[in-house]
């Protein structure tokens, strides 16, 4: 019988979730290859690995699609973290992650930690349009406004300057404050104190698949975040000895499952 | 886009199981080693012997040979087949009973007297495919019954079965797997896994089992393969944790397989592929009215309702060469690593490798440079299958064939490229980056002269400005090989550089010079010439050097001097012989000029012969020029200068000789004054200087210089002496005034009133003529009184101080002397160390008591007898 595992174990895994057409596998791609390219409707599922220092991470895009919604909580199983994806300028995108998703998570790992990421933020934030490099200098008060949400009646979506890029800019109907405010509302389903658990000004992150702005940051926040997991998990796999399918180097060292006569 | 990665090979055909009775169909198969077992609907069970037959062209095909068939006479389909082969048993489904059936007769067992051997009520069941139970002579089943909630676990002997554990589910189950004690159940509703061990379940996902067929495949250690909503082949492990990303089947799937690194599955009309390497769909075979895919112990067989197939792989490589010649490298690098497990290491390294370098070809070939790179790398490909292509680069002596079979379909570059010229260009310029890398790298170990010739020919076409680096430093390059083609490409420069290399300098040398002559043309490099002198002069060869002497003194003699002139000193190789230059250098008059000052003038040797040479020659040079009509003035001065400062400067030059040199010539008369001063005969000097040069300030300076290293006395006389010369000459002395003789006088007044200091002032006075005005001599006079003025006072103050000094040190002894001086037994004397023992003492000056005897002894010692002491009284 043909050893089917050739793949590296991965050491933990990640998982994007969000509703179809919201950018989850733009995301993985602009990642993982550097680039925006044009995506087919995810079929099921997909994942890449990433080596992340001496660690594999599986990183799963799941399909968004209400068909293929079944299979949300198997991906999640064993999840160290997850990452709930939405469209800023789509704010049924917002309330589809608690309504559909969030229950989803049930099955992750009890300190899976959450992100909440408002893609496509090119669309509507001039600083979004720009690479990454360039976008990372901030005039005064553009740090303010990533920490702190801005109250949407006093500041809208600031009018298209003559600066912008794009011109026209769409209307932004997801602030930042209404994904920090369900970031609460995760917490509190997950039964989680608030106090004791990441902020959301750290989990809540906009970004565009398309410029880069942000990605980058995304991800490797949140494999430093997950890295104490990756390290709980491999404690455990000395504690408790199972058959490891990637080890071939026999069964010397391992007790096996069944005895033989 | 399509792999060809398996061939459906006919097993059984219709003929043989059914002949023309069309209402029977194949319901289940079962194959076990060589033996196939097909169960139809009309209860029969037939046994065939499958062999495998390779024709001569390496193509597969079975040969069945019907055994056996027999009715079990229950007049319902056979619904499964499984074989016990330990057991030497079928375990057969038919109308809901499980039952065992000999394995070569094809008799039903009969119930043993310890217990049933027959299972009633059955839907389904299955085989544990990782058995828990140690015994051999046991299978483990797992059975779903019709009627209530619940899944069986039996195990089966030889001749009954045994119920082992009944688990409850939530609903009803419709198929199953068994791994171990892990149970994979497709409900109404959902999968879930079931450990009938511990009881412990979890669910995994939704499937409605009423609109579709589920599929429970087993197919690794705890790891399943499930049909998902949406015609997903979905993977869950027995954690329930899915590992591997789905495929994509469509919504009629019916069975599915895994042959590694493969999924395949069944629906009604196609047979489809998919890698689980990249989730894509390889291959798609049409198939009709299929409704079983199974696989026995890796072979994957399927059957329509009349016949049975084998699914045969295609050889990995094979698949692999199918990408590559579709030119789909990363499929084929991604199947290629895929099979990494499942192929003995070295085998593996080797296949790996040719991918790679294949991969690189085509890429190559589609000018993706960066990727080919990365790609032959890798693949640790020889250089020199890349060179090949390039007609011509590889050298001669090159024992290289290219690997068989060929890497890559590419005859040569020029087939590559398709005559586009800046194809070939960009395929140019990436080699010689890629040669440029590797060829300090040992991945070219035994075969470097082939990369470095390789190299240079392509440096030499392209004109490229790493050429001479190349060449300049260490290298292999084929001096065969690369003559013709430097030469080809009018590289000469480099071609010398080359001989150079090849310690062939006498080559290089002649080729240089016909550049340099302009017989050849390379422009490589500007001061040519200068180069080869400078080669010449480093060179220890001293054939090479007089052989070229000439050519380069008479091109230039002022800078091909420089071969003798700029030699490094001293180092490995034993110097010219100065003389041997001096001689070889005779015809040539400039450059032995030039060689002599360098031995004089720069490394200072200090022969006679040589600085009388030298002088001769620089006054060979001025009289040349003098004797030219017109006469070049600025050229004439500038000889006169040298050889007057080397005149002046020299002192071991032949002095007679050479005035006897310019004895008659009445225009070097400055030189002839040096010349008689370097004789002491100054007063020749002057006289030439004053009286038939009348250049008065030649004439002060002669002194000066005369003078330059003597005391002042001999100052004073060549001053005296030379206005003894104007005094003389002017007409105070009885002589006819005229305008020399005035002209004498003022020198003779500028003289004294300039250089007062020099003079004895009361000779000069003595010297002078009467009648002159003391006006005229004022400032001498001035200096001359004041001067002595200032040393009568300077005197008369030196003689003051050193009277109040005296007076200074009497008042101190008198001091001294008053002071008592204390003696004791416990105080020593400063000369002897000793205690005094009587008070009669001697006090040193500052009071210092010593004894008596000392004193007098060290009065004696000293050589000077003064008295230093006075007695003085014991107090
Ligand atoms: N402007 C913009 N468009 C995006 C961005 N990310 C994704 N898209 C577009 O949104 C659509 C859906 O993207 P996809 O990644 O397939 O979403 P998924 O269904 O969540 O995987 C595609 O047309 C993308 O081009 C983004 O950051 N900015
Ligand atoms: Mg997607």
């Amino acid at each position: 019988m043909p050893d089917l595992s050739k793949m590296k174990k991965p050491d933990v895994k990640v998982v994007l979730l969000g509703d179809m057409n919201v950018g989850k596998t733009s995301l993985l791609h602009r990642y993982m290859e550097r680039k925006f390219k044009d995506t087919i409707s995810t079929v099921g599922g997909a994942f890449f690995l990433k080596q992340w220092g001496p660690y594999n991470i599986s990183i799963w895009d799941t399909a968004g699609r209400e068909q293929f919604h079944g299979l949300g909580s198997m991906y999640c199983r064993g999840a160290a973290a997850v990452i709930l994806t939405y469209d800023v300028t789509n704010w049924q995108s917002l309330a589809e992650l608690e309504e559909r998703f969030l229950s989803l998570t049930d099955t992750a790992n009890h300190d899976c930690i959450y992100a909440l990421v408002g893609n496509k933020a090119d669309l509507t934030d001039p600083r979004a349009q720009l690479p990454p490099e360039a976008a990372g200098l901030p005039e005064d008060q553009t740090e303010e406004e990533r920490t702190e949400p801005r109250v949407p009646s006093a500041c809208p979506t600031p009018p298209a300057s003559p600066t912008s890029p794009s011109g026209a800019l769409l209307h932004k109907q997801v602030a930042g404050e209404d994904a920090a405010a369900l970031y609460g509302r995760i917490l509190r389903y997950k039964g989680l104190d608030e106090k004791g658990s990441l902020p959301a000004e750290k989990m809540c992150f906009e970004t565009s698949a398309k410029t880069g702005y942000n990605v980058d940051a995304l991800f490797e926040t949140l494999f430093d975040l997950v890295l104490p997991s990756i390290l709980r998990k491999r404690h455990e796999n000395q504690e408790s000895p199972t058959v490891d399918l990637e080890d071939f180097r026999g069964v010397g060292t391992k007790r096996a499952r069944s005895t033989c006569c | 886009m399509s792999v060809k990665a398996f061939e459906l090979v006919p097993a059984v055909e219709r003929d043989l199981l059914m002949g023309d009775k069309a209402r029977i169909n194949i319901e289940c198969i079962e194959c076990c080693g060589k033996h196939l077992y097909v169960g139809t609907n009309d209860c029969f069970i037939h046994h065939f012997l499958l062999d495998e037959v390779t024709s001569s062209k390496g193509k597969l095909s079975y040969s069945s040979q019907k055994l056996l068939h027999k009715y079990l006479g229950l007049k319902k389909p056979v619904a499964e087949l499984r074989a016990a082969s330990a057991l030497e048993r079928l375990i057969v489904l038919c109308d809901g009973i499980v039952f065992l059936v000999d394995m070569v007769t094809l008799e039903t067992v009969p119930s043993a007297a310890g217990g049933g051997v027959k299972i009633r009520g059955v839907t389904a069941f299955c085989i544990n495919e990782n058995p828990v139970s140690g015994d051999p002579f046991c299978v483990e089943i797992a059975v779903l019954c019709s009627k209530r909630r619940t899944v069986q676990i039996y195990m089966v002997y030889e001749d009954r079965v045994q119920l082992v554990k009944e688990m409850n589910t939530p609903q009803q189950p419709c198929a199953v797997s068994l791994d171990g004690y892990f149970l994979c159940l497709a409900l109404a509703t959902q999968y879930m896994i079931l450990n009938y061990n511990t009881g412990a379940s979890q669910d995994l996902f939704p499937y409605n089992s009423e609109e579709r067929r589920p599929i429970v495949k087993w197919i690794n250690r705890e790891e399943f393969l499930l049909a998902a909503p949406g015609g997903l082949g979905m993977f869950a492990n027995a954690e329930g944790i899915s590992q591997r990303a789905p495929v994509k089947w469509s919504e009629s799937v019916i069975a599915a397989a895994v042959c590694f690194p493969y999924v395949v599955a069944l629906d009604e009309n196609f047979i489809t592929i998919h890698s689980m390497l990249d989730q894509q769909l390889k291959q798609t075979l049409s198939f009709r009215d299929g409704h079983i895919l199974q696989d026995f112990e890796g072979k994957v067989m399927l059957a329509s309702t009349k016949a049975v197939y084998v699914l045969v792989p295609l050889p990995l490589e094979r698949q692999i060469q199918d990408l590559l010649a579709s030119r789909r490298v990363e499929e084929a690098l991604i199947l290629t690593e895929g099979a990494q497990r499942n192929i003995p290491k070295d085998k593996f390294q080797i296949l790996h490798r040719r991918i790679l370098q294949q991969a690189g070809f085509i890429q190559f070939g589609q000018l993706q440079f960066l990727e080919a790179k990365e790609h032959f790398r890798k693949g640790e490909l020889d250089v020199r299958e890349l060179i090949s292509l390039y007609p011509l680069l590889l050298p001669a002596s090159s024992s290289f064939t290219r690997c068989h079979p060929p890497l890559h379909e590419f005859a040569d570059l020029n087939h590559l490229a398709q005559g586009d010229q800046e194809k070939v260009l960009q395929c140019k310029r990436f080699l010689i980056s890629y040669l440029g890398e590797v060829r300090s790298t040992e991945m070219v170990n035994g075969c470097r002269e082939d990369v470095d010739t390789a190299l240079l020919k392509l440096y030499a076409e392209q004109d490229h400005e790493s050429l001479l680096d190349l060449l300049a430093t260490e290298n292999a390059c084929v001096l065969a090989d690369s003559v013709p083609w430097l030469e080809k490409y009018h590289k000469y420069f480099a071609l010398g550089l080359l001989y150079h290399y090849h310690c062939q300098d006498s080559a290089a040398v002649k080729l240089w010079i016909r550049v340099a002559d302009g017989d050849l043309q390379d422009s490589t490099r500007s001061g040519l010439f200068e180069y080869i002198v400078d080669f010449l002069c480093s060179s220890s060869s001293q054939d090479l050097v007089w052989k070229h002497a000439d050519w380069a003194l008479q091109k230039d003699p002022t800078i091909g001097v420089h071969i003798f002139t700029k030699r490094p000193a001293g180092k490995d190789h034993t110097d010219l012989n100065p003389d041997d230059v001096i001689t070889y250098l005779g015809k040539h008059n400039h450059a032995l000029l030039l060689y002599l000052e360098h031995l004089v003038l720069e490394r200072r040797i200090q022969k006679e012969k040589l600085h009388t040479h030298l002088a001769v020659l620089y006054l060979e040079r001025v009289l040349s020029l003098l004797s030219k009509s017109p006469t070049d003035a600025e050229q004439l001065n500038r000889a006169r200068e040298r050889l007057q400062a080397f005149l002046r400067e020299s002192n071991l030059y032949r002095v007679q000789f050479l005035l006897g040199k310019m004895e008659n010539c009445e225009q070097l008369l400055l030189e002839r004054a040096t010349l008689h001063g370097k004789l002491e005969e100054h007063d020749k000097a002057l006289h030439i200087l004053v009286h038939k040069l009348r250049d008065f300030p030649s004439a002060e300076a002669f002194c000066i210089w005369a003078s330059s290293s003597r005391d002042s006395a001999y100052r004073q006389r060549l001053f005296h002496l030379l206005l003894g010369v104007y005094l003389d000459g002017s007409p105070g002395k009885g002589q006819t005034a005229n305008d020399g003789g005035g002209k004498l006088e003022m020198a003779a007044v500028d003289l004294l009133n300039q250089h007062g200091e020099v003079f004895d002032p009361v000779r000069v006075l003595r010297m002078l003529p009467e009648g002159w005005s003391l006006q005229l001599l004022r400032p001498f006079l001035n200096r001359a009184v004041r001067a002595s003025m200032h040393a009568c006072r300077t005197s008369q103050i030196a003689l003051g101080l050193a009277h109040s000094e005296n007076l200074q040190l009497l008042h101190d002894r008198l001091k001294e002397r008053k002071k008592p001086i204390l003696v004791s037994e416990k105080k020593g004397c400063h000369l002897c160390h000793n205690t005094f023992s009587e008070p009669a003492v001697v006090c040193l000056p500052g009071g210092v008591p010593v004894h008596t005897h000392c004193v007098a002894q060290r009065v004696r010692d000293s050589p000077t007898k003064r008295h230093l002491t006075n007695s003085s009284n014991h107090t």
